[in-house]
């Protein structure tokens, strides 16, 4: 129930950025875990990456090319991340090492 | 318009964040970060203590990894290894000089000491419930215990032994061999080897049965009302389970709870990343009255020692977990929550020193 609200609330949200387009796939965070383990993004789309769980999250990749770090990400923080290389993407929690997943970026 | 403006606002984010920490392939080859918005989160009810409690419950079995499964003969000669002097160069230090079982599997000192009893930079962990372990390491840098094995035998600092030297050393022990060749009668002797039966003998070191555990199964009367206050505090108002927490009292998270400390732990492996500065990783809490002194540097005696350093919140620095903030915990709470910490501690199964091969 609060991740159907959350993720029509982020549908809102990522609306604004991405102009008529769908909404993009939401990454939920809860119980300190990615709700996905891997996803599939067309290069240049973006995805989604909410904090709904109850602690702050830093949520980055080193991968080559797609490089981000989102930082210090408060419960209820919101942030679309674009890629924009086509690969493998190993995104992380840098403070809880349980929490990994993989983007896979196709052309 | 609008889209185009925020993705040159998303793009010199980007750029900037690339360039803040250290990527090699500043802005163009980078994700693009867009703004952060927030949204309201559905608050939670708090827990009701029997949710709580089950989220404490032990596990009924050890998880061993696929490629190095459990096997008597590979603990019974991880063992021997594990007590073994004569893995250190100067043949005076063991594994379980600094992770002794005669200290919570520790050594009871504030840090840890190394080849020529020089002192080193951290407190020697314990190796209780590594079985569990996510990442190896105060600062994580070693991705599991096979890898953590061989660290401080080959460090100059540790052990100092050279692994060709080891195995040169092993080699002349007749009684090895044997012990080698039940345990991996593809391989035999070799570093690989030597790791792969250090790690599932340490795999086998589990925090006894505590009386937290008795109460977790039911027995109200297994732990003191203060201790129960205690967990009340432990998984509210003092908040140590939002890292501390499940059965283990860790999520192997890496946080900088604002130790006055040089030392940047996992910042040395995560350049760049503000909160990974000074961030060490959250330690298990079982057995934890035999592992004084505390901290990744041993620099608090005691516990009643660390619950004051967590109320105060300590040094307060950009890299410093958004978790830590004074607490405002009354006298009475922190000697609760202390009382609710004793009672991890079981009454560890002696552990019987091995006879070693000759």
């Amino acid at each position: 129930m609060s991740r159907a609200r959350s993720l029509l609330a982020v549908a809102i949200l990522a609306g604004l950025s991405t102009g008529a387009l769908a909404a993009t796939q939401v990454i939920h965070q809860q119980g300190r875990a990615f709700s996905e383990e891997s996803v599939t993004v067309k290069k240049g789309d973006a995805l989604t990456f909410l904090n709904d769980d109850t602690i702050p999250h830093n949520i980055m990749s080193t991968s080559k090319g797609n490089e981000f770090n989102l930082g210090s990400q408060q419960p209820g923080a919101s942030t679309d991340v674009t890629f924009k290389e086509a690969g493998d993407v190993a995104v992380i929690c840098a403070i809880h090492p349980r929490m990994k997943m993989t983007v896979k970026v196709v052309d | 318009m609008m889209l185009r403006s925020l993705t040159a606002r998303s793009l010199s984010l980007g750029t900037a964040l690339a360039l803040i920490f250290g990527f090699a392939t500043a802005g163009l080859g980078a994700a693009l970060v867009g703004e952060t918005k927030q949204v309201t989160l559905q608050q939670k009810a708090p827990s009701s203590i029997d949710t709580l409690k089950a989220l404490y419950r032990r596990p009924s079995t050890i998880p061993f990894p696929k490629d190095n499964p459990y096997t008597p003969e590979k603990a019974a000669l991880g063992k021997k290894l594990y007590f073994d002097t004569r893995l250190s160069v100067s043949m005076a230090q063991s594994c379980g000089s600094c992770h002794s079982p005669s200290f919570g599997w520790g050594d009871g000192l504030a840090v840890g000491v190394g080849n020529g009893m020089n002192k080193l930079g951290r407190h020697s962990p314990t190796v209780v419930n590594a079985a569990w372990g996510e990442i190896f390491m105060w600062d994580g840098r070693l991705a599991n215990l096979e890898e953590q094995a061989l660290g401080p035998i080959q460090a100059a600092g540790e052990m100092n032994m050279p692994l060709d030297h080891l195995m040169q050393r092993l080699g002349t022990i007749p009684e090895y061999k044997p012990l080698f060749e039940a345990a991996f009668p593809k391989d035999g002797m070799t570093p690989k080897t030597l790791a792969k039966a250090i790690a599932t003998y340490e795999r086998t070191v589990v925090s006894d049965r505590a009386p937290f555990d008795a109460w977790i199964d039911g027995d109200e009367k297994a732990i003191s009302e203060d201790a129960k206050r205690g967990f009340a505090l432990f998984n509210g108002k003092a908040q140590c389970m939002t890292c501390h927490e499940g059965w283990n009292f860790t999520n192997d998270g890496f946080q900088d709870i604002g130790l006055p400390s040089k030392d940047i732990g996992r910042g040395e492996y995560a350049p760049g990343v503000i909160k990974m500065q000074h961030a060490f990783k959250t330690p298990g809490l079982r057995e934890i009255s035999r592992r004084a002194p505390f901290m990744h540097d041993g620099s608090l005696a005691t516990l009643e020692q660390v619950v004051d350093h967590y109320d105060s919140g300590g040094v307060d620095r950009p890299s410093r977990s958004d978790l830590m903030r004074p607490l405002g915990l009354t006298a009475a709470e922190k000697s609760d929550l202390v009382a609710f910490l004793k009672t991890l501690t079981s009454n560890l199964t002696p552990t019987a020193a091995p006879v070693l091969p000759r």
